[in-house]
């Protein structure tokens, strides 16, 4: 008897993606939509020389064209999940797609170093952040058991990306010149659409959140606010994940950026540390894979994860520098892999936790205010290890102080409520219970207790962390359904 | 001459400049000499195979005294032939009898390098078996773009050359471009679609408004005194359209994976109106719930 009903209460509860089918076709976008953005992010660095020596500029001045990139698609973040939560994941997905191919095919054209700035790096990067949040959190919206290892197969694209990328663009640089390698690599780009139309279309998430309001004007920031998510700005456990999360940030790419610098100060050769840098290439798509797989296990909780991760990549990031004290290429061998093993490992998780942490309905809104609000570490560190470079004349310094900054991180995510607890608690739902529908009342009417699963089932009174807002995405269920079967 | 002690710190200063260049075997080396041709720089080198090849980068005019020496082989005969060769052609009259010395046959002869014919390989035979080369040559370029460089008509593009750091600075560099099959000297006050631009070790030339006439080998070189050394770079000149054919045949691939892609979905739709106005999508949904869970009550309580 209660075995037709559990089924249509759980739904409505915690929205649970199918976990399959259809879902694994959106891993394989995410996988191709990351190769194409990594691996042109990439690029970067092979058309470098290029451009030193056709506009005669600075190596700084060049660099400023991957930074401004980058900056982009973090800065812009926000923009795409809010697109994301007005029109859907579709169109915000093609249109980046768009923009993307559009950035590369106008840099092609460019006749000074501002053209390239503004083309492939605001255009671009814009269009980037339009594909890279969104598709991450559609693949997140159709799994829910499956979550962490259909993130990490997906986010593979990128390491793939740094195999694939090198000799193909050296390839299209040595037969086309940069001209015509930009003009092919946005060409290439406009693959990112194919993936963005793989998305199946759903139903308008938030527009039906938006009430009649008194003007048109207080109705648009009411929108806003609404799909930037700007709510979770003023909630202690959103807080102090960023906070966390930005101290990470800080401090993870330093070893990316100074490890190669690092190894030749020391005396290693120019092809050992390049070496070393490729074969972590290999170590992050394991990493990545493995953790994935084991956090879905269900033995550890995903946070747990995340301080475990974390810690162990400070401990290594802190004995990086001493094991490759006397010139030890063994050293700097070991670490430099279970650098990129633990770092990678830890990608995945940042991601997964996030809607244990706000709730699957505000999701899509909380990723990329998390991702603007990282970018902020990401600015800070290199730099910042470079002026401790110059200041000490050695990359100790930084690296210990790049560790440092992750455990720090680690630290204050076990500030985050229900740390301790052995089980994950419920996940906040901003659903009060005026905004059910009468077949919800009507099954809750009918039956006396949810079913004996405390893991998957919660009281639907239960209003964990935020205030009630006075209208609720039930329809969230039926878009997983929509999207991913 | 000028006396030789005003000649002494000159001499030190040659010294001090020449002893990082060269590289010889064994024997200790004499300080060089100035521009003109008076004393002349021993090189001696001792062999004790069958050959051996010395590389000797020359700047300016200078006379060499070449000296080899060589240790023979077991059976010691008191008197061989030895001559010199130049550039593989033996040198007229320079057959001697070389007697054996303290267990060594020596050949001593001075060659004057003033210019760049005089450049090239001198070699001393010993009884027709063993050789010594050496090698007089400018300093040349380490890296030569082995890859040509692409540029599209109508763009401009930078070609450029480098002397290494640990080479002498040459006095000033010239720019030649492909004239038929011959190469012919650049000269940029002239064709002002040319811009060449010598810094020290480093030059550049700029080509303004390339054309596909413009294709082929260009040639830098270095200019020293003695003469000059010479590296090429090749360039290729293609018209936009080169890029431009797969780039199409992307978009094109593009267009067909997303109307593929839309087409299924038209085709195997199972749910209706998904891609209809998202509200009435919603309300449909909600009520077929509502209708399942409404019959789903009804059962039970049958």
């Amino acid at each position: 008897m209660t075995k037709a009903n559990p089924q249509p209460v759980a739904q409505r509860v915690e929205p649970q993606g199918p976990d399959g089918g259809y879902g694994w076709v959106m891993v394989g976008a995410m996988f191709f939509s990351y190769m194409l953005v990594f691996g042109v992010i990439r690029s970067l660095g092979v058309f470098f020389v290029a451009f030193v020596e056709y506009f005669e500029e600075s190596a700084q001045a060049i660099s400023w064209i991957s930074s401004i990139g980058l900056a982009a698609v973090q800065f812009f973040s926000p923009l795409g999940t809010a697109l994301c939560n007005a029109y859907g994941a579709r169109p915000v997905v093609m249109a980046g797609g768009c923009l993307t191919g559009l950035g590369l095919i106008l840099a092609s054209q460019a006749k000074c170093l501002i053209h390239l700035y503004l083309t492939m790096g605001v255009i671009t990067g814009m269009g980037w952040a339009l594909v890279f949040t969104p598709m991450m959190a559609t693949v997140m919206r159709c799994f829910t058991h499956r979550r962490s290892l259909a993130v990490s197969l997906g986010s593979t694209g990128s390491g793939i990306a740094c195999f694939i990328s090198t000799p193909l663009f050296q390839l299209l640089l040595d037969t086309y010149s940069w001209r015509g390698s930009l003009l092919i690599l946005g060409g290439l780009s406009l693959n990112l659409v194919a993936c963005g139309a793989l998305i199946r279309p759903q139903g308008g998430s938030k527009t039906k959140t938006i009430q009649e309001s008194k003007s048109s004007c207080s109705a648009f920031l009411w929108k806003v606010y609404s799909y930037l998510e700007l709510s979770l700005l003023f909630e202690r456990p959103f807080v102090t994940y960023c906070v966390a999360v930005t101290l990470l940030n800080t401090g993870y790419f330093i070893p990316y950026i100074h490890l190669v610098a690092h190894a030749r100060q020391v005396g290693l050769s120019e092809y050992q540390a390049a070496f070393v840098i490729s074969a972590t290439g290999v170590t992050d798509i394991v990493g990545r894979v493995l953790s994935g797989w084991s956090a879905d296990l269900g033995r550890v909780r995903l946070i747990h994860w995340h301080t475990l991760w974390t810690s162990l990549t400070g401990v290594v990031i802190v004995m990086l520098p001493v094991a490759t004290l006397g010139g030890s290429y063994a050293g700097l061998v070991v670490f430099s892999l279970a650098y990129g093993f633990c770092a990678a490992a830890l990608s995945p998780i940042i991601i997964t936790v996030v809607p244990q942490i706000i709730g699957m309905d505000r999701m899509v809104g909380g990723l990329g205010l998390l991702m603007i609000i990282e970018s902020i570490g990401a600015l800070l560190g290199a730099p910042l290890s470079g002026f401790l470079k110059d200041y000490t004349g050695s990359y100790l310094t930084s690296f210990v102080l790049a560790g440092s900054f992750l455990l720090l991180g680690a630290l204050v995510i076990t500030t985050l409520p229900h740390f301790f607890s052995r089980t994950d608690p419920p996940p906040p739902r901003k659903c009060s219970t005026d905004g059910k529908k009468e077949a919800e009342s009507a099954e809750s009417g009918l039956m006396d207790n949810p079913a004996p699963n405390p893991d998957k089932l919660y009281p639907l009174e239960t209003i964990s962390y935020s205030e009630t807002l006075p209208s609720c995405a039930e329809t969230l269920p039926d878009q997983n359904h929509s999207l991913c079967s | 001459m000028l006396a030789s002690w005003t000649r002494l710190p000159f001499q030190v200063i040659l010294l001090l400049l020449s002893s990082t260049g060269i590289n010889t075997k064994e024997a200790p080396e004499t300080p060089g000499s100035p521009v003109v041709p008076g004393e002349p720089v021993r090189r001696s080198v001792v062999l004790k195979g069958k050959s051996h090849v010395e590389y000797v980068e020359v700047l300016k005019p200078v006379t060499y005294e070449l000296q080899c020496t060589w240790t023979g082989t077991e059976s010691k005969l008191p008197n061989i032939t030895g001559f010199w060769k130049r550039n593989e052609g033996e040198i007229e009259n320079s057959h001697v009898a070389v007697p054996l010395e303290n267990n060594q046959y020596n050949l001593k002869r001075e060659f004057s390098i003033v210019g760049d014919e005089t450049l090239g390989n001198y070699s001393c035979v010993f009884d027709g078996v063993a050789k010594i080369d050496f090698i007089f040559a400018v300093p040349q370029m380490g890296e030569v773009h082995d890859k040509p460089i692409v540029s599209y008509v109508g763009d401009s593009v930078v070609l450029a050359c480098k002397m290494e750091d640990t080479k002498p600075t040459p006095v000033t560099w010239h720019w030649y471009k492909p004239n038929g099959t011959d190469k012919a000297l650049i000269n940029s006050s002239l064709e002002h679609r040319y811009k060449i631009t010598n810094d020290q070790k480093k030059t550049k030339l700029v080509v303004l408004g390339v054309e596909q006439s413009d294709s082929g080998m260009y040639y830098c070189g270095a200019v020293y005194e003695v003469g000059t050394s010479v590296s090429h770079t090749e360039l290729r000149v293609i018209s936009f359209m080169e890029p431009l054919k797969p780039f199409i045949a992307i978009v094109i691939e593009v267009i067909i994976l997303v109307v593929l892609i839309l087409l299924y979905e038209k085709s195997s739709k199972i749910t209706p109106g998904d891609t209809d106005d998202g509200t009435n999508t919603e309300q449909t949904n909600q009520l077929t719930q509502g209708e399942n869970s409404e019959t789903s009550i009804r059962q039970r309580k049958v």
